[in-house]
C-alpha cells in the first residue's frame, strides 16, 4: 500500500513540476504551450542519452535543462509579436516534430523500442527497496525549491514587468524589444523546468519510449493547472493531487466495467479526461478552489460580448 | 402630446458593461417623425445609450418600447425586424464585402417581400447616388465619408421606422459634415424618426427637433431644440 | 521524376484543403483554432467505414452520407460545448477543443479498437496520364475534393448565407445590427466545416489505413495550410493546402518521408517569422 502511494505521489510530483512550468508560461505570461509533451520528451530523452553515456545524472539533468530552455526560447522568439493562437500552433507543431524525431532517429533514441537502463540519481545510497522513498524525497525538495523560486520571481521586478506586459498589449508594443524579450526569457525558464521534469521522469522510469509522451500528458497538465486555478502555484499542487486521485480512481472502473477489454477501458478513461477538461473549462475555469487566483485582469477571460467589442472611445 | 405620438420610449433605463452603470434613470420619449438628438461631454454615456437602443447592450433595468411593443429583451437582429436601424460610429461597413453585398445583406435576413425590398432599394440608391455608382467595389476601398454614406444607406435598406445614428459626423472631413447632416434632414423629411448622438453640438442642433443633454450618465435637460438657446450648455456639460 | 512528386503533392494537398477550409472558416467566425478537426476527420472516416463496409454503400454514397451525419454531430458538439464558452478567449476554446478531440478519438477507439481498417474499394489499375502515374484513389480524391471546394466557394460568394458568414467573420456586432443572427450563422459554419472535415477523413482513409489516430497525421499540415493562406481566408486555405501538399511531397526527395509534418512545421515557423498574415492574408495589428 505504501509503495502504491509512493508511486502515485511520484507521478503527482512530476506532473506538478510540469504544471509549475505551464503556470509560469501560461498562467503568468499568457503564453500557451501546447507542445508541452514534446518538450517533456525532449528533456527526458536528453537526460536519458546523456545519462546512458556515463556522464552522471547531474550532467544529464543539466543537459536536459539546457536543451529544453533553448528550444523553448527559440520557439517563443519566432512568434513573439503574434497573438497567443500562433504560439499555441507553433508549440503544437514543435511537439509533433519532437515526436517524429524520437520515433525515427533510431540511432539516437532506438525509436519505438525505447531506451532502457537509465541511471538514477543517488542510486546506491540506500538499499534498493528504500530507493523510491529517497527519490520521492528528492522530488519534494526540488519542487519546494522551484516553488519558492517562482513565488519570489512573481514578486520581483522581473515578475512585475512580466505582468505589466501581459495585462496591456499596448504597453508591450510601445515599450519595445526589451520587454518582449522578457517573455522569451520566461518561456525559456519554463522550458528549463520542463527539462527538470523530463529528466526526473527518465530517472524514475529507467526506461523511456515514445508511448509515454502522448498528447494526453499535455491534457493532464492543463487540467491540473486549470483545476488549481490558472496562475496559482499552490492551487496547482492541489490540482495535481486531485487530478491524480481522479485518474487513479478511474482505474477501479475496470472492476465495474469488466465486460470491456483493455483498449476499451483505456478509451473510457481518456474520454473521461476529455470530458473532465471540458467541464472544468465550462463550469470552473477559475479552478476548484473558488476565487483564489492571481489577479490577472484582461487575459483571464476576455469578454467577447458583442457590446464590448464595439466599445469605442467613451462618448 | 398624446402617447400615440411617441414612437420610441425608454423608461428608467440603466446599463453598463459589468463595472457599474454608465447610464441610469434614462427615460425618454421620442416623437414620431422628428429628429431627437442627444448631446453631452465625453464619457457621458451617449454611446452606451444608443447601443442599448440598438440592442447591442442589454439594459440592467428599465424598459424600451417601440409603439406598444416591449423590445428591451430583444436581441439586435430581432430589433432590426421591428424597424430599428443602427449606424455605428466606426467599423460600420463590411470592408471585405462589395457595396452591393453590403446593401443586400441589410435586407436578406428580414422577412420582407421581394417587391417591397426592391422598391426600397431603388429609393435608397436614389437618395445615395455615390453608393449606386460603384456597386462592385469592395467597401474597404471607400473613403471615410463614402463609408459613412454606405453605412447610412445600408441602414435605410431595411425601411426602418427609427434610425439610430452614432456620431454621424465623427472622423469626417469638414466638407462632409454639413453634407451628412443635410442628408439626415432629408431622410427625416420622408417621415423617418431619427435618434442621434453627437459630439458636434452646432451641427446637431441645426437639424434637431428635440434635444437631450446627457451628463455623467443621467439626463440633465430635455427640451425642444428651439429652446436650447436659453440654457447654459457650457455649465451643464461641466456639471 | 519531380513532376510525379508534384502531382502526388497536388492530390494530397487537395485532401488537406478541405479541413484547412473548415479550420479557417471556424477561426474566422468563431475566432479560435479548432484543434479537434483531426479527430473530426477520424470520426468522418469511421462513419463512412460503417456505411461502406457494414451497410454496403458505395464509397461515394458513404462519403456523402458521412458528411451529412457528421455535420449534425458537429452542430451538436458546438451547441453543447462551444456555445457555453462563446464569450471566452480563444485559448480557452482551444484547450476545450483538445478535450473534444480526446472524446471523439476515444469514442472511435472504444467502438473499433486500435486495429487498422480500410474501405471496400474497387481495386483498379493505375492510369498513366502524360507519363505520370495516377491511381484510381487519386482521381476520386481530386473529383470529390474539387466538388466540395466548388460548393463551398459557391456558398460563400453567391448566397445570402455566404455573405452573412463573411460579414460575421468581419464584424459580428455590425452583422447583428444588420439583422444577421450570429448563432444561426455559427450553426451553418459547423455544418459546412463538419462536412468538409468528414469528407477529408474519408479521403484520408482511402490514402492510408483508418485507425483512431488518422487525423493526427494531418494536424500540423492543415494548420500550416491555413496559416499560409491567412487564417480566416478560405481561398487562401486552398492555395495554402496545395502548396503544403506539394512542399511535403517534394521534400521526400531530400528528407525521409516520415518527416513530412516536420516540413509543415518549418513552413509555419518561417511564415510566422516573416509574414504571419500568410501569403494572401491582410496584415492586422497583433502585438
Amino acid at each position: 500500500m505504501a509503495s502504491y502511494l509512493v508511486t502515485i505521489l511520484t507521478l503527482v510530483a512530476i506532473i506538478s513540476i510540469l504544471g509549475l512550468a505551464l503556470n509560469l508560461q501560461w498562467g503568468l505570461c499568457g503564453m500557451v504551450n501546447f507542445g508541452l509533451t514534446g518538450f517533456f520528451a525532449l528533456g527526458a530523452y536528453t537526460a536519458a542519452i546523456v545519462g546512458l553515456s556515463g556522464a552522471g545524472t547531474f550532467a544529464a539533468t543539466l543537459a536536459a535543462v539546457v536543451v529544453c530552455s533553448l528550444s523553448c526560447g527559440l520557439v517563443a522568439l519566432v512568434s513573439l509579436r503574434l497573438s497567443e493562437d500562433y504560439l499555441a500552433i507553433l508549440t503544437l507543431g514543435f511537439g509533433e516534430v519532437v515526436r517524429l524525431v524520437v520515433l525515427n532517429e533510431e540511432w539516437l533514441t532506438h525509436g519505438s523500442l525505447g531506451l532502457p537502463g537509465i541511471p538514477r540519481p543517488f542510486w546506491g545510497l540506500v538499499s534498493e527497496d528504500k530507493y523510491e522513498y529517497l527519490f520521492l524525497g528528492l522530488l519534494a525538495v526540488v519542487i519546494l525549491i522551484l516553488f519558492i523560486a517562482l513565488e519570489m520571481l512573481l514578486r520581483s521586478p522581473f515578475g512585475r514587468a512580466i505582468r505589466a506586459v501581459r495585462e496591456d498589449d499596448v504597453v508591450a508594443a510601445t515599450l519595445g524589444k526589451n520587454v518582449l524579450m522578457l517573455r522569451v526569457k520566461v518561456f525559456a525558464l519554463g522550458g528549463a523546468i520542463i527539462g527538470i521534469a523530463g529528466s526526473f521522469h527518465a530517472f524514475y522510469m529507467t526506461y523511456i519510449d515514445p508511448s509515454q509522451f502522448q498528447m494526453i500528458v499535455t491534457a493532464y497538465v492543463f487540467m491540473a493547472v486549470i483545476a488549481g486555478g490558472r496562475g496559482s502555484n499552490s492551487g496547482l499542487l492541489l490540482g495535481s493531487v486531485l487530478l491524480m486521485a481522479a485518474i487513479e480512481g478511474t482505474r477501479y472502473l475496470k472492476d465495474i466495467f469488466n465486460v470491456f477489454d483493455a483498449t476499451q477501458l483505456s478509451a473510457i478513461r481518456l474520454i473521461l479526461i476529455g470530458l473532465g477538461l471540458i467541464l472544468l473549462l465550462i463550469f470552473r475555469p477559475q479552478g476548484c478552489l473558488g476565487e483564489y487566483r492571481l489577479q490577472i485582469k484582461g487575459r483571464e477571460s476576455k469578454p467577447r460580448d458583442i457590446a464590448v467589442q464595439t466599445k469605442t472611445r467613451a462618448t | 402630446m398624446s402617447a400615440g405620438d411617441f414612437i420610441l420610449q425608454t423608461k428608467d433605463v440603466a446599463a453598463g458593461y459589468g463595472g457599474g452603470d454608465i447610464i441610469s434613470n434614462v427615460s425618454v420619449d421620442v416623437e414620431s417623425g422628428k429628429i431627437f438628438t442627444v448631446i453631452g461631454p465625453n464619457g457621458s454615456g451617449k454611446s452606451t445609450f444608443i447601443k442599448v437602443l440598438a440592442g447591442l447592450l442589454r439594459p440592467r433595468v428599465g424598459g424600451i418600447t417601440i409603439g406598444d411593443e416591449q423590445i428591451a429583451k430583444l436581441s439586435a437582429p430581432e430589433r432590426v425586424a421591428k424597424g430599428v436601424a443602427y449606424v455605428p460610429q466606426e467599423y460600420n461597413v463590411f470592408a471585405n464585402l462589395t457595396i452591393n453585398e453590403n446593401l443586400r445583406l441589410s435586407t436578406e435576413f428580414l422577412k420582407r417581400n421581394r417587391q417591397a425590398t426592391d422598391e426600397q432599394r431603388s429609393r435608397v440608391l436614389e437618395m445615395f447616388p455615390e453608393v449606386g455608382s460603384r456597386l462592385t467595389l469592395k467597401a474597404g476601398y471607400l473613403s471615410g465619408g463614402q463609408r459613412q454614406m454606405l453605412a447610412f444607406a445600408c441602414a435605410m435598406m431595411a425601411a426602418p421606422v427609427v434610425l439610430l445614428l452614432d456620431e454621424p459626423s465623427a472622423g469626417l472631413a469638414p466638407k462632409f459634415v454639413s453634407e451628412i447632416f443635410d442628408r439626415i434632414k432629408a431622410v427625416n423629411e420622408t417621415g423617418l424618426t431619427v435618434v442621434m448622438i453627437e459630439q458636434n453640438v452646432k451641427e446637431a442642433l441645426r437639424i434637431a427637433d428635440n434635444v437631450m443633454v446627457l451628463v455623467n450618465g443621467s439626463p440633465r435637460l430635455f427640451v425642444p431644440a428651439a429652446e436650447i438657446g436659453s440654457h447654459d450648455l457650457h455649465k451643464l456639460f461641466l456639471g | 521524376m519531380i513532376a510525379q512528386y508534384v502531382l502526388n503533392g497536388f492530390v494530397s494537398g487537395m485532401i488537406l484543403a478541405l479541413p484547412a477550409i473548415g479550420l479557417t472558416l471556424v477561426y474566422g467566425i468563431l475566432k479560435f483554432p479548432n484543434f479537434a478537426f483531426g479527430a473530426m476527420m477520424t470520426a468522418g472516416a469511421y462513419i463512412a467505414l460503417i456505411l461502406n463496409v457494414n451497410f454496403g454503400l458505395s464509397l461515394l454514397w458513404s462519403a456523402a452520407l458521412a458528411a451529412v451525419i457528421f455535420a449534425m454531430i458537429a452542430v451538436v458538439i458546438d451547441q453543447t460545448v462551444f456555445r457555453q464558452l462563446r464569450d471566452r478567449d480563444s485559448i480557452t476554446l482551444l484547450v476545450c477543443s483538445m478535450g473534444v478531440s480526446f472524446v471523439l478519438e476515444n469514442i472511435a477507439r472504444f467502438i473499433f479498437g486500435n486495429a487498422a481498417r480500410s474501405f471496400d474499394l474497387v481495386i483498379a489499375r493505375p492510369k498513366y496520364i502524360l507519363g505520370l502515374k495516377v491511381n484510381n484513389e487519386q482521381i476520386i480524391t481530386a473529383i470529390i475534393a474539387l466538388a466540395a471546394m466548388a460548393a463551398v466557394y459557391f456558398i460563400l460568394r453567391h448566397t445570402a448565407l455566404g455573405r452573412a458568414m463573411r460579414a460575421v467573420a468581419d464584424n459580428p456586432a455590425l452583422a447583428a445590427v444588420r439583422g444577421v443572427r450570429r448563432e444561426n450563422i455559427i450553426c451553418w459554419t459547423w455544418v459546412i466545416a463538419g462536412s468538409l472535415t468528414a469528407i477529408a477523413g474519408v479521403l484520408a482513409g482511402m490514402d492510408r489505413a483508418i485507425d483512431p489516430m488518422l487525423g493526427w497525421n494531418y494536424i500540423v499540415s492543415t494548420f500550416a495550410a491555413a496559416i499560409l493562406g491567412g487564417l480566416g481566408n478560405p481561398v487562401g486555405a486552398v492555395i495554402g493546402a496545395l502548396a503544403v501538399g506539394i512542399v511535403e511531397e517534394t521534400s521526400t526527395l531530400i528528407i525521409p518521408p516520415n518527416y513530412r509534418q516536420a516540413m509543415s512545421f518549418l513552413v509555419i515557423a518561417l511564415l510566422l517569422l516573416m509574414r504571419p498574415q500568410g501569403l494572401l492574408g491582410v496584415a492586422t495589428i497583433k502585438k
